[in-house]
């Protein structure tokens, strides 16, 4: 009986959100049968731990789920496929948190021109964000959550959640500005 | 001359980009915006990345995972319950699933429909249920400092210098409370009108969200709501009704409370 209950607020917490965390798995992964993958996985590890919703936000608590879920699946299956910063030399995450390609060099607004890049392009690039920057991005623009919402899932402060993604903005349009 | 691009401007350039700047650092932002042609033209490229992100293909859910999802699910629980092994226990599953997945869809559809009926019911209530009156006075308030330049008449961090300004005003003005240590930092107070009369209502910032505590008058009891998208939560002491408004989710404000009542001291003995 108690099994049934706890069938009854899975599908009334989890469910719902559904079709935003293969979304999400699919940017983190970088490809179908892998989200798939870590959607069942996430699914159920939501299902055994639905105790531990404290009935805040529904929405929230699934994607972290989603989340940790694929890097964990990641970290197993394809441990090269992912770049954290944390495993970056600190050299290397002082350069891309605070100068990143383009260097601390002011651009004229003749420079700055609108890049025109293909869906392709833009797709690849956030492929080969590293990945703290990338779920930011995604998190933000494709699941369109706010940055408490993003801090959250994250568990990083919101301050850090607004440097990732104005960093990984930056990073973005290098990339995409290299292309040319 | 170009003015310098700095960090900081890189991070305000993205909150107001994300809708995340407080009302009063938006303003002055869009004031440099218009001014500033290089921020213009970096804000403009930021919003083409924006869109070019946001009209990339997405990718639709498989359509039997959520059927394999819930196959999962029930071996699961089965094989935590009960634990049958073998064939037949396979085959019975397998109709149960297809039997959950045509109710999944009936829920789904209900679900929609009722998510229709509920919001205009909702909507109506809103615009016909008077009772509430008071929780509407004080949410439109909170709507008028949003709208306002800056949320607040006095603009202070200094719960030294909101207080006396209540205290001016008001004949009877609310402790105020600093509470930047539990993340709701003091940014001001304004006088608001509930019914006929002026009101003191605090305002808090928690993140880039706005939280108003209007104090009324004791012995009033207004309901825990949701008005024009802003949660309400009220509660009384000795001397006022509460009563918070924000855009911050229920829970929060439930802390909100739970902080403001820890760190508001006892009243002063005159």
């Amino acid at each position: 009986m108690q099994n049934k209950d706890e069938r009854a607020v899975f599908d009334e917490v989890f469910l719902p959100h559904m079709a935003e965390a293969y979304r999400l798995a699919q940017w983190l992964t970088g490809n179908s049968y892998d989200a798939e993958d870590v959607v069942q996985d996430a699914a159920l590890r939501a299902f055994r731990g639905i105790k531990s919703f404290g009935a805040v936000n529904a929405r929230a608590w699934s994607l972290t789920i989603v989340r940790n879920t694929a890097y964990s699946w990641l970290m197993k299956n394809r441990p090269k496929a992912v770049v954290f910063t944390d495993d970056l030399s600190v050299a290397e995450q002082q350069e891309l948190e605070h100068e990143g390609p383009q260097g601390t060099r002011i651009e004229t607004p003749e420079e700055i021109a609108l890049f025109k890049a293909d869906a392709e392009e833009v797709q690849r690039a956030l492929a080969q964000l590293p990945a703290h920057f990338r779920e930011v991005i995604v998190l933000r623009e494709i699941n369109q959550l706010n940055y408490r919402d993003i801090a959250e899932i994250t568990s990083v402060p919101i301050g850090t959640v607004m440097s990732r993604l104005s960093r990984g903005r930056q990073l973005l349009i290098a990339l995409l500005g290299d292309r040319k | 001359m170009i003015a310098s691009i700095t960090d900081n401007d890189e991070l305000q350039m993205n909150a107001y980009c994300d809708g995340e700047l407080d009302p009063v650092s938006a303003i002055e932002f869009e004031r440099r915006l218009a001014g500033d042609q290089s921020l213009k033209a970096r804000y403009e490229r930021l919003l083409a990345l924006r869109r070019a992100v946001r009209s990339l293909p997405q990718h639709e859910m498989p359509p039997g995972l959520l059927a394999r999802i819930n196959s999962k699910l029930d071996a699961d629980g089965s094989g935590q319950v009960v634990g049958f092994p073998g064939q037949s226990v396979r085959a019975g599953r397998m109709v149960r699933l297809r039997q959950r997945s045509w109710s999944l869809q009936a829920l789904a559809a209900a679900a929609v429909l009722g998510a229709v009926i509920a919001s205009s019911v909702m909507v109506t209530m809103e615009r016909y249920d008077l009772r509430d009156d008071v929780a509407r006075q004080v949410v439109a308030g909170h709507i008028r400092g949003q709208l306002a330049s800056q949320p607040f008449d006095v603009a202070s961090s200094d719960r030294h210098t909101v207080k006396p300004w209540f205290t001016s005003r008001l004949p009877e003005s609310p402790q105020v409370p600093d509470l930047a240590a539990q993340g709701f930092v003091l940014v001001g107070g304004r006088v608001d009108v509930v019914g006929h009369d002026p009101v003191a209502t605090i305002v808090y910032k928690h993140a880039a969200h706005t939280v108003s505590l209007t104090t009324l008058p004791p012995g009033q009891s207004v309901s825990d709501q949701t008005i024009a998208g802003y949660n309400v939560r009220s509660w009384n002491d000795a001397q006022f009704t509460y009563v918070a408004v924000s855009d911050l989710p229920s829970a929060d404000l439930a802390t909100f409370e739970h902080v403001f009542s820890a760190g508001s001291p006892a009243p002063e003995i005159k």
